[in-house]
This record gives structure tokens, sequence and C-alpha cells, in this order.
């Protein structure tokens, strides 16, 4: 393996650790860091919807990036326009909405991450809220202030306004406080919704505690397997190619699954617990096993025993 | 080396000290951090709202978190409520049993807290800028004086004071710091008599004691490993099933049942010497359930048995 696929496969291990400690290092150097963003608070009626652009733009950006880096995404829709009685087969029909809800919910970590961040630092915030159309919130932000503090209140995340110097300091004050109560709120709801939900899956699950830590090291495992599979097979076969091609040889018999036995083994995971399996693909092989048992007699093929050579 | 392995095996035999303590520290530091970069004092009617919310929603944030990231929440948890179980608080003595085991659980999550809280009246920052704006301290101190005194109060966390008042500031931050290390005090005193109780009231010596809490750590390293070794076999064949299309092996692996009586919560009995749920499964006749019955003795001295740590955290 290269250098650079290491570093890769090391990084990838540590994703979670990463992502916190750069959210953690957003919080400290906030401020040098915000500086060298584009951002420019335009200090004009346009405040609001630049400031939300900022605010929620790059949430959903990360929300998108958080579906498209999940695997199971890519499980779940490849083929679905081919074949779309893929995505709700047979009695198994809310699966799907079970699948995708278990994708968004972890694809919605970043972009909360990323609003409890910038809300806590508080410029975005700042700059929208100066340019609101409530009136009622315009006059609260103006209470006790001279008269032409609602004339001047979108230029005062530029300091530009002509207002004293008390006046804008107790201005910007206020609406930091504000974004960042705001942010604790959001950071203590998402947490609480975290614990409930998982509290929630727990509860409700048929599986066992140690049988559960079980089932993720197999899972880890299977993946790792799969990965040792592809590349050793993948080998071999473009080796039997490319030595028929060069070598003028007769191409040897190659064995391969089917085409049918890879769109079952890439089927979701669905199955019952009370089953004790814990893949697709073991579900796959233990019921050929029984097919094979049931079928001895007759002498029958079946599904998977039945490959392809290629 | 030798240096490095003493300094190791102080650090595996006071492992959870070491932990709290870890955390404690992180909490610390977070709370400084965000008490000079994050907090600045609004010096207006937001005061009270604004530093009760850096004092107390963080706590509140980190308290859910630890039960979020504590195994022995989902220990307890999993399965409690799954279609076709009975539920858990059917029988009286399994119930208090569980509500023994969630109070040691809220007792785990509590520490981050509570330190967070603490530091944070040690310093002093949030206290101030709260009581600031607190209407009763207004009232106190602007007897006769109109609203701008309410204003000048609440503006004394950033600079402004009134001259007699700036006694009162002062006496502001050190109200503060008493509360924080009467917390301190009274937390570390209701550590050690609650540790004390429940070590005199332990069926157990201190040598057993100790040679549990060793056996329990080596036996969930040994079950990662084996666990791991039984599932790179299972995979393997799998996998071989499925390329070279041949016939499966049977494969045995514990069932359902198996893993549900291992996970279930410890129950200390007197006649047999079991140090863990699958020593006293694998010495039962296997298939019998092993779960409570009216000899077993539950002490809180034995808590520590269902805490075993096997490395999963309860996220999604």
């Amino acid at each position: 393996m290269g250098i650079s696929q290491t570093v890769f496969k090391f990084l990838s291990s540590q994703k979670k650790a990463i992502g916190y400690s750069l959210m953690g290092l957003l919080t400290v150097g906030r401020e040098h860091l915000f500086s060298l963003s584009t951002f420019k608070c335009p200090c004009s009626s346009k405040n609001y919807i630049y400031g939300l652009v900022y605010l929620f733009a790059p949430a959903l950006v990360l929300l998108l990036v958080g579906f498209a880096l999940n695997g199971r995404t890519w499980q779940l829709f490849t083929g679905c326009c081919v074949n779309p009685r893929k995505l709700f087969p047979k009695g198994k029909s809310c699966h799907f909405f079970y699948a995708f809800g278990q994708i968004t919910l972890k694809a919605f970590i970043a972009p909360v991450m990323w609003l409890s961040v910038v809300l806590l630092n508080g410029t975005f915030y700042e700059c929208a809220m100066s340019g609101s159309k409530n009136l009622k919130y315009l006059e609260m932000l103006c209470h006790n202030k001279s008269k032409k503090c609602l004339e001047e209140l979108p230029k005062i995340a530029c300091g530009q306004t002509s207002l004293s110097s008390w006046e804008t300091e107790e201005i910007i004050l206020t609406l930091q406080a504000e974004s960042q109560v705001v942010g604790w709120c959001v950071i203590v709801t998402a947490a609480f919704l975290s614990l409930l939900i998982t509290c929630y899956g727990h509860c409700q699950s048929n599986t066992s505690h140690l049988q559960k830590r079980f089932w993720k090291i197999y899972t880890k495992k299977e993946k790792e397997q799969f990965e040792k599979y592809f590349e050793a097979y993948a080998t071999k076969l473009s080796e039997r190619n490319l030595k028929s091609f060069f070598e003028n040889k007769k191409l040897e018999p190659f064995p391969m699954p089917s085409v049918r036995a890879w769109e079952e083994a890439s089927a979701l995971d669905s199955f019952n617990i009370n089953q004790q399996i814990f893949s697709t693909l073991h579900k796959l092989v233990e019921d050929s096993m029984k097919e094979n048992d049931s079928n001895v007699a007759q002498d029958t093929m079946v599904n998977l025993g039945e490959g392809e050579t290629v | 080396m030798e240096k490095f392995r003493t300094v190791l095996d102080f650090c595996l035999s006071h492992q959870k000290v070491l932990g709290y303590s870890a955390v404690s520290l992180l909490t610390a530091g977070s709370e400084r951090l965000f008490s000079v970069v994050v907090f600045q004092c609004p010096c207006n009617s937001w005061n009270m709202l604004y530093g009760s919310v850096f004092l107390l929603v963080p706590a509140l944030i980190l308290f859910l978190l630890g039960y979020l990231l504590n195994v022995r929440t989902w220990r307890l948890f999993t399965g409690c409520c799954a279609p076709g179980r009975c539920c858990c608080c059917i029988q009286r003595r399994r119930c208090w049993r569980y509500f023994r085991v969630l109070w040691l659980v809220t007792v785990s999550a509590a520490v981050a807290p509570f330190t967070w809280i603490a530091v944070a009246l040690l310093g002093a920052n949030f206290y101030e800028c709260a009581a600031s704006g607190s209407s009763l301290l207004q009232r106190h101190l602007c007897q006769g004086r109109g609203t701008q005194c309410h204003e000048q109060v609440a503006r004394m966390p950033c600079g402004g004071t009134l001259p007699q008042e700036a006694q009162t500031f002062v006496s502001l931050r050190a109200q503060s710091q008493v509360l924080g290390w009467i917390l301190i005090a009274s937390i570390m005193v209701l550590v050690l008599a609650d540790t004390c109780l429940n070590r005199c009231r332990s069926p157990v010596s201190f040598l057993q004691l100790r040679f549990w809490k060793i056996y329990l750590e080596k036996e969930r390293e040994v079950f990662e490993r084996k666990a791991k070794e039984h599932a790179t076999k299972l995979a393997e064949r799998n996998l071989k099933c499925f390329f070279e299309s041949t016939e499966p092996e049977p494969f045995l692996t514990p069932s359902n049942k198996d893993w549900q009586q291992i996970s279930s919560l410890y129950a200390f009995s007197t006649k047999g010497q079991y140090y863990s749920m699958i020593h006293k499964y694998i010495s039962a006749k296997r298939g019998t359930s092993i779960r409570s019955t009216e000899e077993d003795v539950f002490s809180p001295a034995l808590l520590f048995v269902d805490g075993t740590d096997f490395n999963e955290m309860g996220t999604i």
C-alpha cells in the first residue's frame, strides 16, 4: 500500500476525533479564522439575507456532504432507477424509511456543530439581526437610545455608525449575547434529542447489549474481509486476463458469483435477529445451507451455489 | 523501560480515579477557555439570562453527554421495552436493582457538570454577570435612586462602577468563590462518606474485591479478542462460500438466549464464587436462566461489576 493510502486509511479511522478537534479549533481560533473567510457584512438593508445565507448555506452543504460520504446512502440508492422495486421490497416497505432516517440523523451531526460554533461566535447573527425587518425587535434593541438608532442599526456591524461608542458597544454586546444564548439552546436541544433517540433505539432493540457489541465487531471484520477478497480476486482475474492477452493463450475458466448473487448480497440488511443473522451475506449463506439440506435428496442447484464462470 | 512499566502499572491500577480526573481537568480547561474567549457580559437587562445560561446550560449538556457516553446506561436499557419481553418493573426486587444501577449512572454523569459549575463559580465571571442583572440586587443597591441606577448596576461587570458599590462588586466575586469552594467541599465529603459506607457493607473481603476488579478488566480484554477472532472466522467462512460458490460448513456461535443471559445485570450469590455473568452462565447448566433469585445479595459495593466497559458508545 502506498504512503498516501496508509495516511488516508488512518485519517478515515480517526474521523470522529478529527471532526471534534476541528470544531474545538474553530471555537478557539474564531477571530483569526473568520477574518480569513470571505464574510463581509454589507451594512445595508441586505444584512438579514446575507447573515442568514452565511448561517445556513454551509450547514446545508455539510448536510449534503454528510449524505454523500455515508456508504449506506449509496447502498440504498444504487440501481434504484433500474429496479425501483428494490427500494420497497415485498413485506419490508418501511425498511427504506428506517434506513434513510438513520442516514439523515448521522448526516445532521456536522451542520448542528457548524451552527453551534457560528452562533457562539456571534458575527453572522449580529449581521443578520441588525438588518431584521421586525419593528418590535428593532425597537427593543434601540430602547433608551438616540433617535437615529433605528436608521444606523444596519451599519453597526461595520462600525460605521454615527452613534456614540457606548451605544454601539451595548447593541453589539446585546446581539452577541442573544446569539450565544441561541447557540447554547441549539446544543442542548441536539444533546437531548440525541439521548432520547438513542435510548428509544436501545430500548426497542431485540438484541442484548453484548450481542450488539459482537454484531458491531462482526460488521467491521466482514467489511475488512470483503476488501481482502476483492483485492485477491481482482488480482487473480486481471492476471489471468492479461496473461491470456499477452501470451495469446486460451482463457482458463474463472468462477465468480453470478450477477443475481451480487444483487442479493448488496441488498439492505433487514433481517430478524431471532435467526441470529449478522449481515445480508450471512443470511444468504445460511439460507443456501438450509436449501442445500432440504434439496440434497433432489439434487437441485441453488442460487448461491450456482456461480458463473467469466 | 522499568520506570515506564511502573507508571503504566500505576495508571492501570487507578484507572477509575485517573479517568474521572481527566474528565474533570478537561471540563475545567474548557470552562476557562469559554470564560476567556467566548464569554462577554452584555451589561444590560440581558445580564441575568446570559450569566445563568453560561453557568447552567453547559452543565446540563455535559450531564446529557455523561448519560449518552456511559456504557452502563445502555447495558441497563438495551432491550428494556422490546416487543415480546416483559417490562423491567414488574418484579419489585428487579425494579429496585435497576434504579440502583441508574443511580450509579447518574452519579458518574454528574462529575463533569459539577466540575463545570465549581470552576465557573471559582472564576466568578458568570456569577457576577448574572447577579448584577438580578432585580433583587438592583433594588437593594438602588433604594431611592431611580431607574438609571439599575442600568449602572448592570454595567458593573464591564468596568462601570459607583464608588460605594465597588465594594459590593468585589463581594459578588467573593460570594461566587465561596459558593464554589462550598460546592467542592460538600461533594468531596459526600463521595467519601458514600465510598466508606459501600465498603463497610461489602459482602466480600478487601483482597477478593481487588482480585475481582482485575478479573473483570482481563475478562473484558479477552472478550474483545475472542469476539474479533470469532467474527473473523465467521466472516471468512461466509465470504469463501460467496466467492467460491462452495457449500457452507456449519458454524457454532452462541445463541440469542446465551447472549441475553450474559448481558443481564449481575446478581451475587453467596453459594458460588462467580466473578461475572459469563462465569456464572458457563458454570451453571447451559440453557438455564441465571437471573437473580430470592437468595441473591445486592450490595452497593458490587455495583462495579455491571460497569465493565465493553468499549461501546451508545451513539447512533
